[in-house]
């Protein structure tokens, strides 16, 4: 057994510490969890079977989301591109990239949901909020994977072209274009994904999209459905996912 | 004659490095003239053929390259950039586009912006690269990509977006080091026989002094960034040439061994 410093135990006590004030303090009493079984089987019967009834309500929504998740990646990508010139180590100095990437940092610590709620305060409930919340969302990891193919490109290409007599601008149309645009396209690919993943919830909080129909349905307790637009939203991404596969082997 | 390049006690020291790359470096190269320079690993041939095409900063002394001044301090302004060619040693081609992009890549400096930032280029400028292409033997390569290329195609590719450039001094930075003697041979001759055609200066360097004998109007012996010989080649003898490397090569011994 190996020798430990007072620290150790320090540590020790302290998760265990934790691990009680959470336990005592959460209101566990053990009897609400024994009696959850027969709630959740209950929730599951009345989800059964699906009303297929919702189905115009589905097609609208589903079409919002996708609408919302295709324009707030536009608006990601259009946002993404100069950013990531300014957070690459290779073509500015530390003294733009480190601020840069701080902020798309930052940006990325602030839940999609909240920048969501932010929105609709702002321009009111529709698919618009949803729009820049997913593009100013996403720009935080779109710009950061771009800056990243930037710099993984070949110097010596843009030193070559530098010798011919090519300008900044040119370099970047003609010896770094050419090597990121590839990256670039899966990155994008791979982002959509994700805002289409990420934006069907942002009904929850008035948005738009098919999110909006899953809480109207739970909260009216018309669980059946619900269900119905749940199965549609897990059809969804599942199509997205294999669509997404196939368009990503392409660019590798 | 205005020379294709003048140095005059030229210094350099890479940074953080305590010794010099090169020291005290004078030198003339005649317009149209092939050279060769000579000289182990580490005797500042790439660092000086590098300053020489405008791409080093912070060094000492005077160099003129086709008859104008390059400022230390400063890159040499873009419309001059074209006017000197480097030939790089490992090709530095954008690989995933053709080769043909690629020998246009060399046209850049001579374009019009709006042309060179739409990737449209003249007729004139396809004249040229497809001249360039000829003179390098792949013209039938013209659309295939370069990361499905052999070694020595890409070599080619390589000379050919010099060539595309119309310069008037050509800098190749070992354009032979991984060739077997016929291949060697090959590439000299035909960037020795282009140059030639369009008047223009070649500078490569080598580590091949027979070869550098057969194609070098001049050579340059180079070792710790100083010049130990410098003769035109018809004045050197051939054992001359040989114990300049076998010099060489005895001066390296002693770092060899700290290093093993």
């Amino acid at each position: 057994m190996g020798r430990r410093g007072y620290g150790g135990y320090a540590a020790s006590a302290l998760v265990a510490g934790a691990v009680l004030w959470s336990l005592v303090t959460s209101d566990m009493d053990p009897s609400r969890l024994l009696s959850a079984g027969p709630r959740i089987a209950d929730f599951l019967g009345r989800m059964l079977p699906p009303d297929p009834s919702v189905m115009k309500e589905i097609i609208q929504g589903s079409a919002e989301t996708l609408r919302i998740a295709i324009l707030g990646t536009l608006g990601a990508v259009i946002l993404s591109l100069p950013l990531a010139i300014l957070a690459s180590e290779t073509m500015v100095p530390a003294a733009v990239h480190r601020p840069v990437r701080m902020v798309l940092a930052l940006i990325r610590a602030i839940p999609l949901i909240l920048v969501a709620m932010l929105m609709v305060g702002a321009v009111g409930l529709g698919p618009l909020p949803g729009i820049i919340a997913i593009a100013f969302h996403a720009t935080g990891m779109l710009a950061k994977f771009y800056a990243e193919a930037v710099d993984g490109v070949s110097r010596a290409p843009i030193a070559a072209l530098e010798s011919a007599g090519a300008g900044p601008l040119l370099r970047l149309r003609h010896a770094i274009w050419p090597q990121v645009a590839p990256v670039i396209a899966r990155d994008t690919i791979f982002r959509f994904e994700l805002n289409l993943r990420e934006s069907l919830i942002l009904g929850i909080v008035g948005a738009g999209g098919i999110g909006f129909y899953i809480q109207t349905y739970v909260r009216s307790f018309q669980y059946d459905k619900a269900a119905s637009v749940t199965i549609a939203v897990i059809v969804m991404v599942i199509a997205i996912e294999t669509l997404n596969v196939a368009l990503r082997r392409r660019f590798s | 004659m205005i020379p294709a390049v003048q140095i005059d006690d030229l210094a350099f020291s890479h940074p953080g490095d305590t010794t010099p790359t090169i020291d005290g470096l004078s030198l003339t190269i005649p317009t149209g003239e092939s050279v060769a320079i000579l000289g182990p690993s580490g005797a500042g041939k790439t660092t000086l053929l590098t300053l020489l095409d405008g791409r080093l900063r912070r060094w000492q002394g005077r160099v003129s390259i086709l008859g104008l001044a390059l400022d230390p301090d400063a890159p040499p302004p873009l419309s001059r950039r074209a006017d000197s060619g480097f030939i790089f040693q490992e090709f530095a081609l954008v690989e995933r586009s053709t080769v043909l992009r690629n020998v246009l890549n060399g046209r850049l400096g001579r374009m019009g912006v709006l042309r060179a930032l739409l990737g449209r280029p003249s007729a004139h400028d396809l004249s040229v690269a497809r001249a360039a292409m000829t003179d390098c033997g792949i013209a039938d390569l013209a659309n295939r990509r370069v990361d499905s290329l052999s070694g020595g195609q890409r070599q080619r590719v390589a000379i050919a977006r010099c060539l595309a450039q119309e310069p008037r001094l050509i800098l190749a930075d070992e354009p032979i080091s991984n060739l077997d003697p016929a291949r060697a041979t090959e590439i000299l001759t035909l960037l020795t026989h282009a140059a030639r055609k369009r008047g223009a200066t070649t500078i490569f360097t080598s580590h091949q002094p027979d070869l550098a004998r057969r194609f070098a109007d001049r050579i340059v012996g180079l070792r710790n960034g100083r010049i130990v010989v410098a003769a035109a080649t018809a004045d050197l003898t051939e054992d001359a040439t040989a114990a300049l490397y076998e010099l060489n090569d005895a001066a390296r011994a002693p770092q060899l061994q700290v290093i093993s």
